[in-house]
């Protein structure tokens, strides 16, 4: 499959390498030598220095017969201009990353398609979506919906006085309303067997139904964390204005930013309901103040990702349950894991994620790319004498790191176990360990 | 640098207007055969000399006097209302019906600044044709004199932002149209509207012809001038009290968002607007209160108390200024609170007067902020009208007219105190006046003989009227020294 990126900006470059592991064709068209002379020489793929909206440059890097066309770059207008070209030129599918929320609207889809961009993606507002769905759920780390929310994949860390430790995942009993899909400990992703036990600080991944959630919520330990309804968000980017304008309205919102200037900007982008504060976020007399003490939830959303891990290290100390950081640096996640950082975003990842789904060319309605576990989800529907037909799910060797966590027949959904025969038309669930997509995606076709 | 050619050129051609008018209003003498024909006629040709003469001093104008500055339209707005009054109190005092200069001109600036004072004791003795000017008046101060000219007549062709802009109501004006005299034409059309409508509905409610177009053009006028001299009081019927509260409501509603409400459809304009969810909840909370305090306090049964609350709170709060009964008879509390109600007026961009809603709307939002600011010294906080923040500038703007308007009513308190009138009263005409409402409170009526004012506190209250019409800060500017300095 033949996929050009324009634009070497954080986006396309981690993109890029995603899918360079993937052994796709890819190819990299950007005006800055620098930006590219580092990828060029690391990673399999194509860079081309061009600007990416000369048709020219278009032409050379191949967008005419490209499978698709991504527009990555940090101007949202040379974005909508480049996937313009490259349709001109050929291109099957195209993409482009935008800053404004209107262009998103459902009614505004026809007319940018006939303009020739077929897909838009707006990483704040999906950073500030997984911001908001975490803040809901504070006790989950990660949240996802599977097949419209009739099942749900749910990370919770584990602490001691969780009632489901050290026992290996075979005695906790035979039909559970959920299914272990993985277990991070200290950085390495496992994909549970029936004999691996759960230790306390584990980060735990449950796949279950809607229904079952406060039964997960008892067994994890986590009944007596408050819910949150005070939130105070460190650094007024955008993503902190998309997470304002998302939020219900029983929460109620601070910001705090150090520029004035942009201070007076954030109040012009939120509402009444939310408090702009000047100042700086790490300044405990500040904090404590605006009553952090009483803060249910502290989001740190600056540019910087060492403040923001390090505010939220703060906002633990005063007690506060759920801290989230941005953190665009993706080396430093892992160890804001280790710090014990609530929940961790980086713009990139799920941007390139999103991106990500669109080229899988299995029926796959939707992948995403886990911050934490090394690891994908991935929906299939399984078609008519497809391998995993031919037996029960233990009777089948799926090879080591997939496990099947659910699935929706009859619009009913259904949590696998060993037991489960799958059937065709079945809509399944699949957690696997990164880059494993392709391989099984054989079991289902 | 002031144009003082183009100025001139400018008021001439609008006394030219304004002569046209006189001589129009002389068709009813003409029509009733009554005695104020010649005065009519007099003044008209008047007026049609002066402002000759002005437009042909004015006419050498060197290539760089074509240009109108900020301070010319300040300069032609202020001196337009003075000058209308001039020439407008001619009919009165030529025809000998009010025998006193002084009176006259007050009861035409009463007019023009939709004030709705008389001084005239026997209104009833009056002819048609003065009658029917006296409105008049009202109704082109309503929208604005140089606004309603310029708007009907586009003559100048030019210096159009800069007249509307000295004239404005309001703190903040959005504009309508891009082209300010399009926005003029649409407004003109509701106000025209307005007034089209409530003069039939009057005349449904069984209102003579007369009467019904004199109380109209009062009405969207929100001036308060009645043919009668109970006022409303005296046709005595349920519905016509109701039909002027309804239309008295509408005048007191940004044109613009009348505009856009009635002939765009566009509703949520107007549902969405900060001041006018202000001015609705003013409205409704003073209404509730004085009706429950009439029910408790007076004989009135529960239709009467709505009845009179109803229509005394909106004739107050629009500036408006008719009455049906004499509610300084009700307890003080009543009519303090009605006094209060004064200070209010309705919303920016339509015809009444007092300090708007919209201001006070700004004020509240920036005292809750001061005591956000204590509880939380750090925070950025911001005045949002209609959803938007407003710049500092604009704060800044309605805190110091709020201050003006305040220390101009003491100011005025003082001054009658000081020519011999009762303590309640000289407040009352005091705010009055500058409100542009028309009625007093006080233990001596609500309609207090205002020509038993002595000359000296007519003139006064006169300059009161149009230092409140043209929103103090136009006026007291070009008494600056600063403005007429040469650069």
């Amino acid at each position: 499959m033949k996929i050009v990126i324009a634009g070497a900006g954080n986006v396309g470059i981690h993109l890029a390498k995603l899918l360079a592991g993937e052994n796709q064709d890819i190819t990299l068209i950007d005006e800055s030598p620098e930006k590219l002379a580092r990828l060029d020489s690391s990673f399999d793929l194509l860079t081309i220095q061009e600007s990416p909206i000369s048709l020219h440059g278009l032409r050379e890097a191949g967008a005419g017969d490209a499978d698709l066309f991504v527009a990555v770059t940090t101007d949202e207008s040379r974005n909508l201009v480049s996937a313009q070209l490259a349709h001109y030129l050929g291109a099957r599918k195209t993409v482009a990353r935008i800053n404004n929320y209107e262009y998103l609207q459902p009614k505004n889809k026809d007319y940018f398609s006939s303009m020739g961009v077929d897909s838009l993606i707006y990483p704040e507002m999906l950073a500030a979506k997984d911001i908001v769905d975490g803040m809901k759920l504070s006790w989950i780390r990660q949240w996802w919906e599977f097949a419209g929310g009739a099942l749900v994949m749910m990370g919770i860390k584990l602490r001691d006085n969780a009632k489901i430790l050290d026992k290996p995942l075979a005695q906790l009993g035979r039909e559970l309303p959920y299914h272990i899909v993985a277990i991070m400990r200290e950085g390495v992703t496992i994909i549970p067997s029936g004999d691996d036990t759960m230790k306390a600080g584990d980060l735990v991944y449950f796949m279950t139904m809607k229904k079952h959630i406060p039964h997960i919520r008892k067994i994890a330990g986590k009944e007596e964390l408050p819910d949150v309804r005070d939130v105070i968000i460190m650094g007024g980017s955008r993503i902190a204005v998309r997470t304002a304008q998302l939020m219900p309205d029983y929460m109620n919102l601070k910001i705090i930013e150090s520029d004035m200037a942009r201070c007076h900007a954030l109040t012009e982008q939120v509402d009444g309901k939310v408090m702009v504060i000047n100042g700086d976020g790490r300044d405990p007399s500040l904090l404590l103040s605006e009553g952090i003490q009483h803060t249910e939830a502290f989001v740190a959303l600056t540019d910087n990702s060492e403040t923001n891990i390090l505010a939220c290290l703060a906002a633990k100390r005063f007690g506060v349950t759920k801290t989230i950081a941005e953190v665009e640096n993706i080396d430093y996640i892992n160890m804001a894991e280790k710090l014990d950082i609530g929940t961790v975003i980086n713009k990139k990842k799920i941007a390139a994620s999103h991106i990500y789904q669109m080229m899988l060319d299995a029926d796959v309605t939707n992948v995403k790319c886990l911050t934490f576990a090394n690891a994908d989800v991935a929906e299939f529907n399984v078609k008519e004498n497809a391998r995993i037909t031919r037996g029960l799910v233990r009777d089948i060797s799926l090879p080591r790191g997939v496990t099947i966590g659910g699935l929706i027949r009859n619009k009913e959904a259904v949590i696998v176990t060993g037991n489960t025969q799958i059937l065709p038309d079945d809509h399944v669930v699949v957690f696997c360990l990164e880059g494993m997509i392709k391989t099984i995606e054989k079991y289902f076709n | 640098m002031i144009h003082f050619k183009i100025i001139q050129r400018i008021l001439g051609v609008l006394l030219l207007i304004e002569s046209a008018i006189l001589l129009l209003c002389a068709l009813l003498p003409m029509f009733y055969g009554e005695k104020d024909l010649f005065g009519f006629i007099i003044s008209s040709l008047v007026a049609a000399c002066c402002g000759m003469t002005l437009m042909i001093i004015g006419k050498n104008t060197r290539n760089s006097e074509s240009v109108m500055t900020r301070r010319d339209g300040y300069i032609v707005v202020a001196i337009s209302w003075a000058l209308f009054s001039l020439f407008g109190s001619l009919p009165y005092y030529v025809s000998g019906y009010i025998p006193s200069y002084t009176d006259a001109y007050f009861e035409t600036m009463s007019g023009f600044t939709t004030t709705g004072a008389t001084i005239i004791d026997d209104i009833e003795a009056m002819p048609h044709g003065l009658l029917f000017w006296r409105s008049l008046t009202q109704w082109i101060g309503g929208l604005g004199i140089v606004f309603f000219t310029v708007a009907v007549l586009p003559i100048f062709g030019m210096g159009e932002v800069q007249l509307f802009a000295a004239e404005a109501i309001g703190p903040t004006h959005g504009k309508l149209h891009p082209r300010i005299s399009v926005s003029g034409r649409w407004i003109i059309t509701v106000y025209v509207m307005i007034t089209v409508l409530c003069a039939v509905s009057l005349r449904f409610c069984g209102m003579g012809i007369f009467d019904s177009i004199n109380h109209a053009l009062c009405t969207a006028a929100t001036g308060g001038f009645s043919t009668k001299n109970a006022s409303i009081g005296y046709f005595n019927s349920h519905s016509i009290e109701y039909v002027i509260t309804f239309f008295m409501f509408l005048s007191g509603i940004n044109y613009g968002l009348l505009f856009f409400a009635a002939f765009r459809g566009k509703f949520h304009k107007l549902i969405e607007n900060t001041e006018f969810r202000w001015y609705f909840t003013i409205w409704l909370v003073f209404t509730i209160i004085v009706t429950v305090s009439l029910y408790i306090s007076t004989p009135y049964n529960g239709s009467a108390s709505i009845r009179n609350a109803l229509f005394h709170v909106t004739a107050i709060i629009t500036t408006t200024g008719f009455t049906t009964t004499d509610y300084t008879q009700w307890p003080p509390f009543i009519w303090m609170l009605l006094g209060l109600g004064m200070y209010f007026g309705a919303c920016s961009g339509s015809t009444s007067g007092g300090m708007k809603s919209a201001r006070i709307a700004i004020l509240v939002k920036s005292m809750r902020n001061e005591f956000n600011h204590i509880l939380h010294p750090n925070a950025v906080l911001p005045v949002r009208v209609s959803g938007k923040v407003i710049p500092p500038a604009t704060k800044q703007s309605v805190l110091t007219f709020s201050i003006f308007f305040l220390a101009l009513v003491f100011l005025g308190w003082f001054f009658y105190l000081a020519i011999g009138i009762d303590i309640a009263e000289a407040y009352g005409i005091s705010l009055s006046c500058l409100s542009n409402v028309g009625l007093t409170i006080g233990y001596h009526g609500c309609n207090i003989p205002w020509s038993d004012l002595p000359a000296l506190g007519k003139w006064f209250s006169t300059f009161l009227m149009l230092m409140g019409r043209l929103e103090v800060f136009s006026v007291l500017l070009i008494l600056t020294p600063s403005f007429w300095k040469h650069r």
